[in-house]
């Protein structure tokens, strides 16, 4: 060691001095520890919790983009023309529908991807990177890339339909199947994430569960089914959570490959927000339904929160 | 009892000879499996780059074909020269470099003296600031907005970066991470004389380079690709990152798709590029995020 | 931790200038790259040009044009830096206007349709235009039609500068009416007035082509014109009331419905693709549509068309139509140099809109709409007189080309023609959801 031992020993005892000595060291802690804290604290203050409480108070006021309007109080105004608002429900029914019909396919596709790759199999440097570059691409790119495979006529997909005889699809422009395309482009690009996180995971279960188990003559799928499902429990919970709260705030993909259409049918609401905002103006009825969702989203997550903590306490 | 444990053991290796062969045989088909996903996850991205390789005339026949007459790089070409691609290169680095330098230097700061300096309000702060987490970023994009335009950032680089760099979630890693490292050595250079904040620069930061190596690259990748933000607070097409740039103008010369696609590609080209090489980093920095 | 025995080898010194020489190098790499890109952007060069930012929302063949127009001015002004973006036509163009307006740093020019600009207006986003520096650039009112010149006012000030004005025209096939004896002994198209004429010709059509004699595309326009025939009027002048005559809305849509439904003699469907391919490949001898795609036409093979006014049906020469204009969005710092040589570029352009006829739209600019070259050319000039009659949009904050307004009457009366609501049923949905959009309390209003 290159320092003594009794370096070390003089050093410990002068640390657990440290918080009851009085006089100008506790003042300059108090300063010292303030000072490394207070440029974060600015920044957060600022540009996280200043807008929610903004937000707020933008919502009660015919708030307009042009920064006017600050005068016209409308009270709770906005929030019910939000709520008799058809529109906004079909937006909201939209966002939750993409979250029902994602997270389960980027979980349990994600689970299962990490347990085929977790053999012993040669190459799994390249499987990694396959299934995980997706998710470094932005997602112009990944729209662009998708919107080229989904065109009628000559893109990759149908081309490849009506070579093995199977009718063409309207991909991004029929009603009935746009939302479904955004969801494919979705996981395509996102599942890598979750995917690490399992293999992450499965690294962690010690290999002697799965030979204990096999002794006693349990299989393969049983084990996944006693030892391994059970133990990413908490994984899961966690992904599953990110997942949702991610999903609810869709607007990328979905306002690039079909900008919320065809006839706004894949309309999520942060796209009824920028909309409502930016697009026809009224940036204070836009925070009305920005703060429903935000509400939302802290509900939801609130609600999974404590579900992760009761599987916690149940020890998975 | 001997006799039993003796049983069980011939059991177990008899069983592993059969196991061991049934192990192979799935292997491989899993590993077939495992191929055939991966060439279909790969098949967009490869396409892209073989439309991107075609003179534009070829992009649009049918039948369809992966091989052309002579690939060439002129839609590459193209797209440099005629469009502001260049520009949104540059307007990303800056933003993203800085974004990710000040996101570290702001959360590592505010994790030292979270981990080492006791001072009131330690505890009730970093709730405070922990809490933020759940803060859905994207709704606040209309308040942020207005914000921006009373001080006047729309249009500008502290406009697109100055709402990126307060990430609670790296505070959270730094302290997890000081809290990993023994005080003996902070101990040690303060007795040297060293201020907190001489001990922060020159002892904690180097010892916590994973850490802040995975905040800098993560953080620098999800600069790059923020496309909601950017897109607000950003009309000027010479002020565009990449993501925004890509998705706002318009070419007025129809549809080109050998340049769309180089387009895409050299604009998710960056992000790749870091990828390969911090691999470890981004891996064991989202793995790393699961330890709690 | 498991570097722990390492680092106990290494001392603090050690450490510290490891450190050191990986925070150069990384500084050193990211200042190479940044230097890298910055010399990839090519810098704006000689210092005495000044630079200025034209935004427009065309794409198609009304961008090939601009581009040339664009071309001509670059060569022409070597002095001047001309930076022009097009963005995606409709909502996302006029967002992305209203932002950057709002954020104060908006480009020096743009184009807008003539009845988005009072919202703007109202909004503060835009700055009138100072008339004496417009004359010292060479244009003066009576450079143009009354009509045309009003409707670029807001408040008793020129806000927009018309560029040109595009109606709602008809096109239609010469062999097919030829057969269809439909022609006059001069070759041109006999005048249609009148319901029954029309549709009595559209039948006659029908029987040459086994098909049908025609195609709509917009069911609001073509609503918004024979409306406007009809003498009515949809929102009050200060846009708080809806004044729809019901009467006459029913006599309109139902003439519309009827072509489709009743005397069959129309394409039963709004798709503007398929209405544009049915025309092109000779299959219908009748066309009703904007008349910017008279360039997509000439480029078809042995396709002889024509183009005359939107026909009066119901006792006027009424038709839908609008005006792209210029438009000077409000600078947080204005640059009385740039707006010098913005007004050079518009005044350039203005007079350069020989080529912008040529793909279609009347320009605005009477020097040009006189001119022996655009009397000279065909079809283009044939409908040059529907200038005067243009019915633009009810004036609204929520109205104007590309908005929400127009997507919903197109929706609307699309299922009325479609057969799916009558059309006093269509008339009630259309005047609630009007009606709702007027009780939204007007972000232009509250200041």
């Amino acid at each position: 060691m290159s320092l003594s031992q009794q370096q070390v020993a003089q050093a410990r005892e002068q640390a657990q001095r440290v918080p009851r000595m009085k006089g100008t060291l506790r003042w300059r802690n108090e300063l010292v520890g303030f000072g490394f804290v207070l440029p974060f604290l600015i920044a957060y203050a600022l540009f996280l919790l200043w807008p929610v409480l903004l937000g707020l108070r933008m919502s009660l006021y015919n708030w307009n983009l042009a920064g006017g309007g600050t005068s016209a109080f409308l009270g709770l105004g906005n929030y019910q023309e939000l709520f008799a608002d058809a529109n906004f429900w079909s937006a909201l029914w939209h966002t939750i529908l993409f979250t029902v019909l994602s997270t389960p396919f980027l979980v349990i596709l994600a689970l299962a991807l990490a347990l085929l790759i977790n053999r012993t199999i040669p190459a799994k440097w390249l499987f990694r990177l396959a299934f995980f570059a997706p998710f470094v691409l932005p997602v112009t790119v990944v729209v662009l890339i998708w919107q080229w495979l989904f065109t009628p006529g000559f893109g990759l997909i149908n081309s490849t339909l009506t070579a093995i005889g199977l009718p063409t699809v309207n991909w991004l422009t029929d009603p009935h199947v746009a939302m479904i395309s955004v969801v494919v482009v979705t996981i395509w690009w996102t599942v890598g994430v979750n995917f690490l996180l399992y293999l992450a995971g499965l690294q962690q279960i010690p290999q002697d569960m799965y030979e204990a188990a096999a002794i006693d003559g349990a299989g393969a799928w049983s084990q996944i089914l006693r030892i391994t499902i059970p133990l990413l429990g908490r994984i899961t919970t966690l992904i599953v959570i990110l997942q949702v709260i991610a999903s609810l705030q869709v607007f990328s993909q979905i306002y690039l490959l079909t900008t919320g259409g065809p006839d706004f049918v894949t309309r999520p609401v942060i796209q009824y927000i920028y909309e409502t905002g930016f697009s026809s103006y009224r940036v204070g009825f836009a925070s009305a339904a920005s703060y429903v969702l935000f509400v939302l989203i802290l509900v939801v997550t609130a609600g999974q929160f404590t579900l992760l903590q009761r599987q916690q306490r149940r020890g998975a | 009892m001997a006799t039993q444990s003796i049983e069980r053991v011939v059991h177990a290796r008899e069983t592993t000879a059969t196991d061991q062969m049934k192990r192979k045989f799935t292997n491989s088909g899993i590993f077939a499996i495992l191929l055939v996903l991966t060439i279909l996850w790969l098949t967009p991205l490869a396409w892209a780059l073989d439309t991107a390789l075609k003179p534009e005339s070829e992009t649009t026949i049918f039948p369809l074909t992966w091989l052309s007459s002579h690939f060439t790089l002129q839609a590459f070409a193209s797209t440099l020269s005629t469009s502001d691609l260049p520009r949104w290169y540059f307007n990303s680095i800056l933003t993203s470099v800085v974004i990710s330098l000040v996101t570290v230097v702001l959360a590592s700061m505010a994790a030292y003296a979270f981990s080492r300096i006791p001072f009131r309000g330690r505890g009730v702060l970093f709730w405070i600031i922990l809490a933020g987490i759940m803060i859905p970023g994207q709704v606040l994009i209309v308040p942020l907005f207005a914000l921006m335009q009373s001080f006047g950032f729309v249009d500008t680089y502290q406009g697109i970066i100055l709402p990126q760099i307060a990430s609670p979630f790296a505070v959270f890693i730094f302290k997890q991470f000081f809290d990993g490292i023994p005080r003996d050595y902070d101990e040690a250079a303060l007795m040297d004389g060293a201020s907190r904040l001489r001990v922060y620069w020159q002892v904690l930061i180097p010892l916590a380079r994973p850490a802040v190596a995975t905040v800098a690259i993560l953080t620098f990748v999800a600069a790059w690709n923020n496309f909601i933000w950017p897109f607000i607070v950003i009309t000027d097409t010479k002020m565009m990152t990449i993501p925004v740039g890509l998705a706002t103008v318009q070419t007025s010369y129809g549809i080109r798709y050998a340049q769309i696609m180089a387009s895409a590609l050299l604009g998710g080209l960056p992000a790749v590029i870091i990828f390969l090489f911090f691999q470890r980093q981004i891996v064991e920095g989202l793995a790393g995020g699961l330890k709690e | 931790m498991d570097c722990e025995d390492i680092l106990c080898r290494t001392s603090l010194e050690q450490r510290i200038s490891r450190r050191k020489f990986l925070c150069n190098t990384a500084l050193i790499a990211a200042g190479g790259l940044a230097a890298a890109s910055c010399a990839a952007y090519p810098t704006s060069g000689a210092t005495s040009t000044v630079p200025i930012t034209y935004w427009n929302l065309f794409g198609g063949g009304d961008g090939v044009r601009m581009i040339q127009m664009q071309n001509d001015f670059v060569r022409s002004h070597p002095d001047i830096k001309l930076n022009a973006v097009t963005l995606a036509w409709g909502a996302p163009y006029y967002t992305k206007l209203a932002m950057s307006a709002s954020g104060g740093r908006p480009p020096d020019v743009g184009i807008s349709h003539i009845t988005r600009m009072p919202a703007y207006a109202e909004l503060g986003f835009l700055e009138p235009f100072d008339l004496d520096m417009l004359a010292k650039a060479g244009i003066t009112p009576d450079n143009f039609l009354p009509e045309v010149w009003q409707r670029g006012q807001y408040k008793g000030k020129l806000y927009a500068l018309p560029l040109d004005t595009h109606p709602f025209v008809t096109y239609y096939n010469i062999d097919i009416c030829k057969k269809a004896g439909l022609l006059g002994p001069d070759g041109d198209l006999k005048l249609i007035q009148g319901p029954t004429a029309l549709i009595d010709a559209l039948k006659q059509v029908k029987q040459v082509t086994r098909n049908w004699g025609l195609a709509n595309i917009g069911p609001w326009r073509l609503f918004s014109g024979l409306y406007g025939q009809l003498g009515g009027k949809i929102l009050s002048p200060d846009a708080k009331e809806l004044v729809l005559d019901n009467t006459k809305a029913e006599q309109a849509l139902s003439f519309m419905a009827d072509l489709i439904l009743k005397s069959k003699v129309a394409f039963p469907s709004t798709d503007y693709a398929a209405a544009i391919a049915l025309f092109a490949s000779q299959k219908i001898g009748f066309l009703w549509n904007g008349e910017w795609e008279v360039t997509t036409f000439q480029a078809v093979p042995n396709f002889h068309f024509n183009m005359v006014p939107f026909p009066n049906i119901f006792g006027g020469n009424q038709t839908e139509g609008d005006s792209h204009s210029f438009i000077l969005p409000r600078q947080t710092y204005p640059d009385p140099v740039r707006r010098a040589a913005t007004f050079t570029f518009m005044s350039f352009m203005l007079k350069d809109s020989f080529t912008w006829a040529q793909g279609g739209h009347i320009p605005a600019y009477v020097p040009v709409a006189t001119s022996d070259a655009y009397k000279k050319l065909k079809p283009q000039s044939n409908y040059a007189g529907a200038a005067k009659d243009v019915v633009v949009d009810p004036p609204a904050w929520f109205s104007g080309s590309g908005s929400d307004f127009e997507t919903l009457a197109d929706a609307v009366f699309g299922a009325v023609v479609l057969g799916q609501l009558t059309p006093a049923k269509g008339i009630q949905q259309f005047r609630a959801r009007v009606q709702r959009m007027l009780d939204t309390p007007s972000p232009t209003s509250a200041t």
